[in-house]
């Protein structure tokens, strides 16, 4: 250890000798480590900044299936009221059920209609926004009343206006018609949209309690839902992550079964954050093809180096140093320049990252373990692009080396 | 007299083949414990390919040479380095100190390889200053001296660690005639002190001062005698 300080300690002379070099050379490690970190803190800035702005939505969702593989269990209603009970701060949580139907109101002719059946709690799905009326209540889906929440493009299109609370309307599904009562319509939701680019049927959208739906046209609602969605604001999310799977599991009796998938939401702020992850490594690649030309400028500046210094070198091997000793000189020496550099680019970066943050308004925070990966590449790059500058010194013939001037 | 050197039958070929040139041409040459020793030759002669090779820094073609009884002559890199580390001071004609080192870090540089603690090496460095008369110039660099002054430099370098061998390339071809006088009466203090003193050079005048010399010539030793006029005087 002894002899490796002093390896290190002329390492840092030859460094301190080279001022200006050294800088020079350490710039391009400096722009590099800062140009990866800078990407990576707006990165997750961003990534943060998104997913507030998601849940300050307020609604949130995890669906819960139960896996097939496993069971070919269904929840029962009774189950279903018992896990909505024992899991505090939620809305509430609805079965899914939906129907393809054909409907025919007084005033409208036959169109196609897909309706939702779910229970009250749908109601606080984010995108839900009542415009007349109200949405379908507890009591509807405890008395199983057939009443449908209808969208605004359905009243637009089958009345010609929108205010239609109070009408009826004729659904027939299944070969079973049954009148519905229309106590409700909301604004259109994504789905209308996306129907409304299906082809030339108008398919109009309506939601209704999911007993009166499976009554109406003859399902047994004990043995037909595998899944269920949990409604809740985005606050007690991750507190009702890690109670459902226990409650259900209890509820069901399928505890140890490993049969109860949790799938932690809509899949939306899921998708968005893929997305900005892999907008941020692509960016994070190109920002360290930099850090790679970087340490090719080590690599170069210690060739010279070598060069330079041939003389020195023969002089240390004709006083015994071994190749070993000269291979460590000038690896603590790239790995030196390196570390250096990329400690003042992790702090040139933190401070460019926060600026930015600051300007362009995304949270800013510094994770420790990116920091000290970074430290660690840093050094790594010294190390490895000092091997071939390192091996030529070592590999110098000292009869060689000392004839150079 | 022990032996100390013991070189037999040496040959170094460079370019085998047709255009082969013979640096050393069957060389054999004994040198004992506490011998003073000049090789005198002129350029091209070989002396430097002898002064290589009795340093370490070379191996032989053919023939074997012996240093304190061990052969040497086929070894590898870094057991030649252990070798020169640990029997051969070298004072060469260039001084070849490191620049960026003061005078005490370059005496130091041997005792590091060796592996000796900072205390230790920080007392035999400037002992070996001090007997070199540099006691005030520990902490200058080597432009900061007079060529006299640095070529003691390398004499304390080669001399810290107490080799068996001190071999001395030219020592005073770069140095005005007080250096050189300087220099010479330094060599000659450290061979009374019981050191092999071996100095390779061209100058007849240099080569006097020691009391055996070895004259080489074309790769082949012509004369080896003991000198008529040497002075056993500092």
């Amino acid at each position: 250890m002894g002899t490796f300080g002093e390896y290190i300690k002329s390492a840092l002379s030859s460094i301190r000798n080279n001022k200006g070099r050294s800088f020079l050379t350490m710039l391009g490690i400096i722009i590099g480590i800062s140009a990866v970190l800078v990407v990576l803190i707006i990165g997750d800035g961003m990534k943060a900044t998104v997913n507030s702005e998601i849940d300050s939505m307020g609604a949130s969702s995890i669906s819960v299936t139960l896996d097939d593989t496993k069971t070919d269990k269904r929840f029962t209603r009774s189950q279903l009221k018992a896990i909505e009970e024992n899991i505090d701060g939620i809305y509430g949580i609805s079965p899914s059920f939906t129907v393809w139907g054909n409907a025919n109101s007084k005033r409208g002719e036959g169109f196609e209609l897909f309706i939702t059946g779910g229970s009250e709690s749908s109601e606080t799905a984010s995108g839900i926004k009542m415009l007349h009326g109200r949405y379908y209540n507890s009591s509807d889906v405890e008395d199983g009343k057939q009443v449908l929440v209808v969208s605004q493009s359905f009243a637009r299109n089958i009345f010609g206006y929108e205010e239609v609370v109070g009408e009826t309307l004729d659904v027939t599904a299944y070969d079973i018609t049954k009148e519905f009562m229309i106590v409700g319509i909301r604004e259109d939701t994504p789905m209308d949209i996306a129907f409304s680019s299906y082809g030339e049927d108008i398919i109009l959208t309506a939601d209704g309690p999911y007993t009166s739906l499976a009554e109406a046209y003859g399902f047994d609602m004990d043995n037909m839902f595998n899944s269920f969605t949990i409604y809740l604001d985005s606050e007690n999310r991750n507190e009702v992550l890690g109670k459902a799977r226990s409650v259900v599991e209890n509820v069901t009796g399928l505890r140890g079964e490993n049969a109860v998938k949790i799938s932690s939401g809509s899949g939306f702020d899921e998708t968005t954050n893929s997305i900005l992850d892999i907008i941020t490594s692509v960016v994070a690649i190109i920002a360290a093809i930099s850090l790679l030309v970087g340490g090719i400028g080590v690599m170069n500046i210690m060739t010279v180096s070598v060069t330079e210094r041939t003389r020195e070198i023969g002089i240390r091997k004709s006083l015994g140093a071994r190749t070993s000793s000269i291979l460590t000189q000038f690896l603590a020496e790239a790995s030196i320049l390196t570390f250096t550099g990329g400690i003042i680019g992790i702090i040139f970066g933190i401070t460019v990252s926060f600026i930015i943050c600051k300007i362009i308004d995304f949270s800013f925070s510094v994770n420790p373990v990116l920091v000290a990966a970074v430290v660690a590449i840093s050094t790594s790059i010294g190390l490895f692009f000092g091997i071939y500058p390192a091996k030529r010194a070592a590999n110098l013939d000292p009869i060689e080396a000392l004839r150079n001037e | 007299m022990k032996k100390l050197v013991e070189i037999k039958d040496v040959c170094k070929i460079y370019n085998p083949g047709e255009n082969e040139v013979r640096a050393l041409n069957h060389v054999s040459l004994t040198i004992g414990e506490g011998e003073f020793v000049a090789i005198i030759g002129q350029s091209g002669s070989g002396k430097s390919t002898l002064m290589n090779m009795l340093g370490c820094l070379d191996t032989p073609t053919s023939g074997k040479y012996f240093l304190h009884g061990q052969d040497v002559s086929h070894m590898t890199d870094d057991e030649q380095s252990d070798i020169r580390n640990r029997e051969i001071g070298f004072i060469f004609q260039g001084f070849n100190l490191i620049p960026s080192l003061t005078a005490l870090e370059n005496v130091e540089l041997p005792l590091i390889y060796r592996g000796v603690g900072k205390k230790e090496r920080d007392r035999l460095a400037s002992a070996a200053l001090k007997s070199v008369g540099l006691a005030k110039r520990m902490t200058h660099k080597p432009n900061e001296m007079s060529g006299g002054q640095q070529q003691r430099v390398a004499i304390a370098r080669a001399i810290a660690q107490a080799p068996p061998i001190l071999l001395a390339d030219e020592p005073t071809g770069n140095l005005d005639t007080a250096s050189t006088k300087e220099i010479i009466t330094i060599i000659k203090r450290l061979y009374h002190e019981g050191r092999t003193v071996i100095i390779i050079t061209h100058d007849p005048g240099i080569a006097s001062q020691a009391k055996r010399i070895i004259t080489i010539s074309d790769g082949m030793i012509k004369s080896d005698i003991i000198n008529p006029e040497y002075k056993d005087e500092i």
